[in-house]
C-alpha cells in the first residue's frame, strides 16, 4: 500500500523527486569521497611513516661540526634517545643544476641539496614506498621539482659547478617524507655514494648537517632538545620536529577535504530546502487529501508517514549509489595524495568511515521531513476541506498597492510585489543564489588572496619590491656586508632594510628557556600591517606573531614582558605588537637591531627593497641573483606563490569547481522552482489571462519578481563571502598562524563579471521556464 | 442594430484521450446584437458555460465561425484574442474570481493599468466611482478575504468595466450569492445595459433570466429554443407575470 502510494507519488512529481534525489546523491558523493579522502590521508601517512621512520628531532646546522660530541650526548641521553643519524647535505644553487633544453632551476625558493640514503632512519622513498636505491650515474628527484618542471624518469639533469660537470639519469621520484611539501623550504636529491663522494670535490660546495635523533618510545622530545641548546652542540639552523612534518604532508589534501566537506553540506541545505519546496507546492494539492484522510479517522502519525515514506526511500536509495559512487569520484581527488604519500591506497578504514555520510544524510534529511511534515498537525479535518484554508485569516495590512508605482510598468511591478507578498515562497530561491553567489566568490576570494602581493601580510612580510634572502654558507657574514654597501651605493634602490634572524633563548610560561627566532633590524622602512600594536621601534621592544602570543605558544599579550638571552645576558623586551605569520610554524618574532644578533646563532638574512620609479625590477633581481651566487632573489608576489606552490593550483581547482557547481545548481533550481510556481498560480494566470493579459504580460511578471531576487541573492552572497568569507577562512588559518585575513576582492570579477555570467546564465534559464502555455482553453482552469 | 457576436455552426469538442471524445456543442448558431441583455438557460451538463466561453474568445471552437463586431476571432492569435478581452470585453464568475495579492480596488484598477499608455490617476478615480456606483467604496482598500460574495461579486462587475468594455459575459455571477445579493446584482447589471453595453449571462436561475430580454435555451449541447421579450422595465413590468412565462417556455420545450 505505502509502496504504491510512493510510486503514485513519484509519478505525479517526476522531475522534483529526481531532482531532490540528485542533490541528495550528490552530497553523498561528495561527503562519502571527502571522507574517505581523509581516510586515505590517516592511513597511507601512517604508512608512509611507517617505512620512511622519520626523525623525531631535527636538528639543521652549517659550518664546523664534530660527529664525536653528538655521540657522546647521544649516550648520555640514552633514556630518551633510540638513535642517531647524521646526513650530510651537500647544498648546491639552483642555478648549477640543468635540465632540458638550456633551463635551471635558477630562482626557486627551495634549497636544494644532493644527498645519500640514511642507513637508520629518515628514508626517501620511491613512489612504492620502498627505500631508494640509487645507482650510478643515476639521480632520485625530489617530486615538488618533478612536477614543477615536467621532469620524467629516463630524463637527465646536468651539475655544473666551477671545473665539475656531471650529468645524472633520473631514475626515481623521490617522495621524502619531511621535505615532501612545498611549505618545507628543503628539497633533496638522492645520488650513489660514488658520485656524491666525486661530487664532494666542487669548490663552492657547502655543507649542511641535519643531525636527527629518533627517540624511543618514553623519550621527551622538549627535553632532549632542551639538553642538546644547552650542551653548546652545532645548531645554527632550525630544530625540527617530527610533528611538524606530518602536519606539512596532511596540509593541502585535507583543506581539499574540508571544502569538498562544505560544499556537500550545502548540497544537503539545497535538497532539505527543495523538499520544502515541493512540500510547499503540494501541500495546497493535498490538502483535501489530507483533509479526507483525518475525515476517515487515520491518525496524524500514519498520514505523516505516507509523506514521509517517499523520502525515506530517496534518502536511503540515494546513500546507498552515492556510497558507492563515491569510490570512483574520489579518484578524482587523491591525485595529489598518490604522488606525494602513497600510490597504494587500499586500506580498509576508508570503507568504514565514509559510511559516516549516507546515514548522516540520510537522518538528517529524515528529521527536516518531520520538522517540515508538523504543518500536517495543524491542519483540521474541517478546514482542510475548505477551500483555501491555508489563505483565510491572514488579514496584513496592505502594500504596495498599485497607484504607488512610478517607476515600472504594472506587470513589472506585479512581479516584484510579488515577491514581497510571497517572500516565505521565494526565501528558498533567495537563499539558493546566495549559495552559488558564495561558493563561486569565496573560492575566488581566497584565490586572489593568495596571488596578491598583499598575501606576504600573512607571512609577516612587509610590502617591497623584491627581496634577497642569504643563507647558510661561509661567506654569508661578508656577502651581506658586502651587498648593503652595494645596495646603499645603488641608485635605483630607492630603499632597503636589512634583516637578520637569529635564535635566541626566550624564557617561556613555565619559566625555563626555549628557543626561539627573532628578526632583528628597522621595520619601519618595510611596514607590515599589525593585529595588535605596532612594530618594534626602539631598544627593550619586540613583537610576536600571532601563533606565538597565543596559549599554545608562549601566552603573551601587548604590554607584557619577554626575557630574552643575549650573549648571556637577560633583556626583558616589552611586546609592542602581534602581527601574522604563517611561516616557520607560525612562530617568529622580531626585534629592533638594537637588541644584538646572536653570532653564533646567525639563522639567515633577509634584505627587502623597493627600486626606484621607473627601474626595470625583473633587471635589478637578474643583477643581484648572477652578483651574489649564494642569494635567492625573488619579488614578493614569486615569494608567497612558491611557498604555497600548490595550495594555489588546488584552489584554482575549486574556484572552476565551484562556478561548475553554482551554475548547476542555481539552473536546476530556478528552473524547478518556476515549475512549481507557475503550477501553484495556474488559477490566477488564469484569472490574468481572462482580464485580457497576454502570456508574455504574465510571463514578464514572474520574470521581474525572479530576476529580482536573483539580483538580491547575488548582493548578499557577494556581501557575505567578503565578510563571513575572511572570517571562516581566518578560522581556518588561525592555526597556522594568520588570525585576521582579509580577502583580497578584485571588484570587476567580484562585481561584476561573476554576477553578470550568474544574471545571464539564470537569466535564460528564468526566460526559458517562464513559459505560461496560452493553447489550453482558460475555463479548463477556471472552471476546475 | 449591429451584430456584437455572431456565430455559425459553432463546435467544440473535448478529447478526454483513448479515442475518447466529448462533444460539447453542436453546430451553433447565434446571433447577439449591440445593447442586448441576453441570458442562457438549461440543465447541468447542457454546455451552455461552453457557449459562454468560446463565443467571448477564451475557449477555442473546434469548427465553425465566431464573429465578434464583425471579426473572426475563431484562429486569431493568442496576443490578438488577449487585446480583445482587454478592450472590449467584461468578465464575471460564480467564483468572482479577484487576484489574491491585490486589494479590491487595485483589482478593479489592475486590467486598465496594464495598457501602457494608462493614466494612473485618472484610472483610480474612476475605479473609486465605481465602487460608489457599486455601493461598496467604503471596502476599496480591503483584501479579498475580507468581504462578502455579494460586496465581492459587486468587485468583480466593477474590474469587468473599468475598460468600457462593449460586452460583459457573466458565468453564474448570482449563482452563489443570496437572494437580496442577487437582485442588487442584476440592478446593477441592468443599469450598465440601459447605458448601452451589451449583457451576456449564463444562469439557473429564472428570476435571473427574467430581467433579461431574451432566454436561450441549451440541451445537450444545442441551442433548442429562444424566448424574446420586451427589455426590462421595473416600473412597468410585473416580475412574476415574466418568471412565470418563461418558466411555462421552459417547460414547453422539455424542461
Amino acid at each position: 500500500m505505502f509502496l504504491k502510494i510512493i510510486k503514485n507519488d513519484f509519478l505525479r512529481n517526476k522531475i522534483v523527486t529526481m531532482t531532490v534525489y540528485v542533490f541528495i546523491t550528490m552530497a553523498v558523493i561528495l561527503a562519502a569521497s571527502a571522507i574517505n579522502n581523509i581516510a586515505n590521508l590517516i592511513q597511507s601517512i601512517s604508512d608512509l611513516q611507517e617505512s620512511a621512520v622519520p626523525a623525531d628531532i631535527t636538528v639543521m646546522h652549517a659550518g664546523e661540526y664534530n660527529q664525536a660530541e653528538i655521540d657522546q650526548f647521544t649516550e648520555r641521553y640514552r633514556d630518551h634517545i633510540a638513535t642517531q643519524e647524521t646526513m650530510v647535505l651537500q647544498n648546491i644553487d639552483g642555478s648549477n643544476i640543468h635540465f632540458g633544453q638550456n633551463q635551471t632551476m635558477a630562482g626557486t625558493i627551495q634549497d636544494i641539496s644532493f644527498v645519500v640514503q640514511n642507513k637508520k632512519f629518515d628514508f626517501i622513498l620511491d613512489l612504492d614506498n620502498e627505500k631508494l636505491d640509487v645507482n650510478e650515474g643515476f639521480v632520485a628527484v625530489p617530486i615538488y621539482f618533478m612536477e614543477q618542471h615536467d621532469l620524467k624518469i629516463g630524463d637527465t639533469i646536468t651539475v655544473k659547478s666551477g671545473g665539475y660537470e656531471k650529468e645524472f639519469v633520473i631514475s626515481d621520484y623521490a617522495r621524502d617524507f619531511e621535505m615532501n611539501s612545498s611549505l618545507t623550504s628543503s628539497k633533496r636529491f638522492v645520488i650513489n655514494q660514488n658520485d656524491y663522494d666525486e661530487m664532494l670535490e666542487i669548490e663552492a660546495l657547502e655543507l649542511e648537517y641535519l643531525i636527527e635523533f629518533k627517540l624511543n618510545e618514553n623519550g621527551d622530545s622538549a627535553a632532549v632538545q632542551t639538553a642538546y641548546i644547552e650542551a653548546g652542540l652545532p645548531a645554527n639552523g632550525p630544530i625540527i620536529e617530527g610533528k611538524i612534518f606530518t602536519m606539512f604532508n596532511a596540509m593541502s589534501d585535507m583543506a581539499v577535504a574540508i571544502v569538498i566537506i562544505f560544499i556537500s553540506i550545502l548540497l544537503i541545505v539545497i535538497a532539505s530546502l527543495c523538499i520544502r519546496l515541493t512540500f510547499l507546492a503540494t501541500i495546497d494539492e493535498d490538502i483535501r487529501e489530507i483533509g479526507v484522510m483525518k475525515a476517515m479517522g487515520i491518525s496524524k502519525k500514519d498520514i505523516k508517514k505516507v509523506y514521509l515514506n517517499k523520502y525515506r526511500v530517496i534518502s536511503a536509495a540515494a546513500g546507498i549509489i552515492g556510497y558507492l559512487m563515491s569510490f570512483a569520484a574520489v579518484n578524482l581527488l587523491n591525485g595529489n595524495m598518490r604522488l606525494y604519500i602513497s600510490s597504494d591506497l587500499s586500506g580498509s578504514l576508508k570503507y568504514v568511515l565514509s559510511l559516516i555520510a549516507p546515514l548522516l544524510v540520510y537522518f538528517m534529511i529524515v528529521m527536516y521531513c518531520q520538522q517540515v511534515l508538523k504543518r500536517i498537525d495543524k491542519i483540521s479535518a474541517v478546514e482542510a476541506l475548505r477551500k483555501d484554508s491555508m489563505e483565510r485569516g491572514k488579514n496584513r495590512k496592505y502594500s504596495f498597492p498599485l497607484l504607488k508605482n512610478k517607476f515600472f510598468s504594472t506587470n513589472i511591478y506585479m512581479g516584484l510585489r510579488d515577491v514581497w507578498k510571497r517572500f516565505k515562497l521565494y526565501r528558498l530561491l533567495f537563499v539558493i543564489f546566495i549559495v552559488c553567489t558564495f561558493i563561486v566568490i569565496l573560492p575566488l576570494n581566497i584565490y586572489n588572496t593568495m596571488n596578491s602581493p598583499e598575501f606576504s601580510t600573512y607571512m609577516g612580510i612587509g610590502k617591497s619590491d623584491m627581496r634577497i634572502d642569504l643563507r647558510r654558507t661561509d661567506t654569508i657574514t661578508e656577502d651581506f656586508k658586502k651587498l648593503q654597501e652595494e645596495l646603499q651605493n645603488d641608485s635605483d634602490i630607492e630603499k632597503y632594510a636589512a634583516y637578520i634572524t637569529s635564535s635566541y633563548q626566550v624564557k617561556n610560561a613555565e619559566g625555563s628557556w626555549d628557543y626561539m627566532n627573532i628578526e632583528t633590524g628597522d621595520f619601519s622602512v618595510f611596514p607590515l600591517k599589525y593585529l595588535e600594536g605596532r612594530a618594534p621601534q626602539g631598544e627593550a621592544e619586540i613583537s610576536l606573531s600571532f601563533a606565538n602570543a597565543s596559549k599554545d605558544g608562549l601566552n603573551k599579550k601587548v604590554g607584557d614582558e619577554v626575557v630574552v638571552k643575549v650573549a648571556g645576558i637577560e633583556n626583558t623586551l616589552e611586546v609592542t605588537g602581534v602581527y601574522q605569520d604563517i611561516t616557520n610554524g607560525g612562530k617568529t618574532a622580531k626585534a629592533h637591531t638594537s637588541l644584538g644578533v646572536n653570532e653564533e646563532a646567525v639563522l639567515w638574512y633577509i634584505v627587502s627593497m623597493d627600486v626606484a620609479s621607473g627601474v626595470d625590477v625583473r633587471e635589478k633581481m637578474d643583477y643581484y641573483q648572477n652578483t651574489y651566487d649564494s642569494a635567492q632573489v625573488n619579488d614578493i608576489k614569486e615569494y608567497t606563490g612558491q611557498t604555497l606552490g600548490n595550495i594555489i593550483d588546488q584552489m584554482s581547482l575549486i574556484v572552476i569547481g565551484g562556478m561548475a557547481i553554482a551554475v548547476i545548481i542555481a539552473v536546476l533550481i530556478t528552473a524547478l522552482f518556476l515549475r512549481m510556481l507557475l503550477s501553484k498560480d495556474m488559477s490566477q494566470i488564469a484569472i490574468m489571462r481572462s482580464m485580457g493579459l497576454t502570456s508574455k504580460n504574465i510571463k514578464h511578471q514572474y520574470m521581474a519578481g525572479t530576476m529580482m531576487v536573483l539580483i538580491l541573492g547575488i548582493i548578499v552572497g557577494v556581501l557575505a563571502a567578503n565578510f563571513l568569507g575572511g572570517f571562516l577562512v581566518s578560522m581556518a588559518m588561525s592555526s597556522m598562524g594568520a588570525a585576521k585575513i582579509q580577502l583580497v576582492n578584485v571588484a570587476w570579477q567580484t562585481w561584476l563579471l561573476c554576477p553578470l555570467a550568474l544574471i545571464v546564465v539564470v537569466g535564460f534559464t528564468i526566460s526559458v521556464c517562464c513559459k505560461v502555455t496560452a493553447e489550453d482553453d482558460l475555463s479548463v482552469v477556471l472552471r476546475s | 442594430m449591429r451584430k456584437i457576436l455572431e456565430a455559425r455552426s459553432i463546435n467544440k469538442k473535448v478529447d478526454l484521450g483513448k479515442e475518447n471524445e466529448l462533444h460539447i456543442l453542436k453546430d451553433v448558431n447565434l446571433e447577439i446584437e449591440e445593447g442586448e441583455f441576453v441570458s442562457v438557460m438549461g440543465p447541468s451538463g447542457s454546455g451552455k458555460t461552453t457557449l459562454l466561453y468560446n463565443v467571448s474568445g477564451m475557449d477555442r471552437i473546434t469548427s465553425g465561425s465566431m464573429k465578434f463586431k464583425g471579426r473572426e476571432i475563431g484562429r486569431l492569435k493568442e496576443e490578438e484574442l488577449a487585446k480583445i478581452r482587454l478592450e472590449t470585453m467584461g468578465f464575471i464568475f460564480q467564483d468572482i474570481n479577484l487576484l489574491k495579492n491585490l486589494s479590491l480596488i487595485d483589482n478593479v484598477m489592475f486590467p486598465a493599468l496594464v495598457s501602457k499608455d494608462a493614466d494612473k490617476n485618472a484610472v483610480y478615480e474612476k475605479a473609486k466611482k465605481l465602487l460608489e456606483l457599486t455601493g461598496i467604496e467604503k471596502l476599496a482598500d480591503n483584501n479579498v478575504t475580507q468581504g462578502s460574495g455579494g460586496q465581492l461579486q459587486r468587485v468583480g462587475i466593477c474590474r469587468a468595466l473599468i475598460n468600457n468594455p462593449d460586452i460583459i459575459f457573466g458565468d453564474e455571477p448570482t449563482g452563489a450569492l443570496d437572494s437580496k445579493s442577487t437582485e442588487e446584482i442584476m440592478s446593477i447589471l441592468a443599469e450598465v445595459n440601459q447605458k448601452g453595453t451589451t449583457v451576456m449571462l449564463v444562469t439557473h436561475d429564472v428570476k435571473v433570466a427574467a430581467k433579461t430580454e431574451r432566454v436561450l435555451y441549451m440541451v445537450d449541447g444545442n441551442l433548442v429554443a429562444q424566448k424574446k421579450m420586451r427589455k426590462y422595465d421595473a416600473r412597468h413590468d410585473d416580475i412574476k407575470e415574466r418568471e412565470e412565462s418563461i418558466m411555462k417556455w421552459l417547460v414547453e420545450n422539455g424542461f
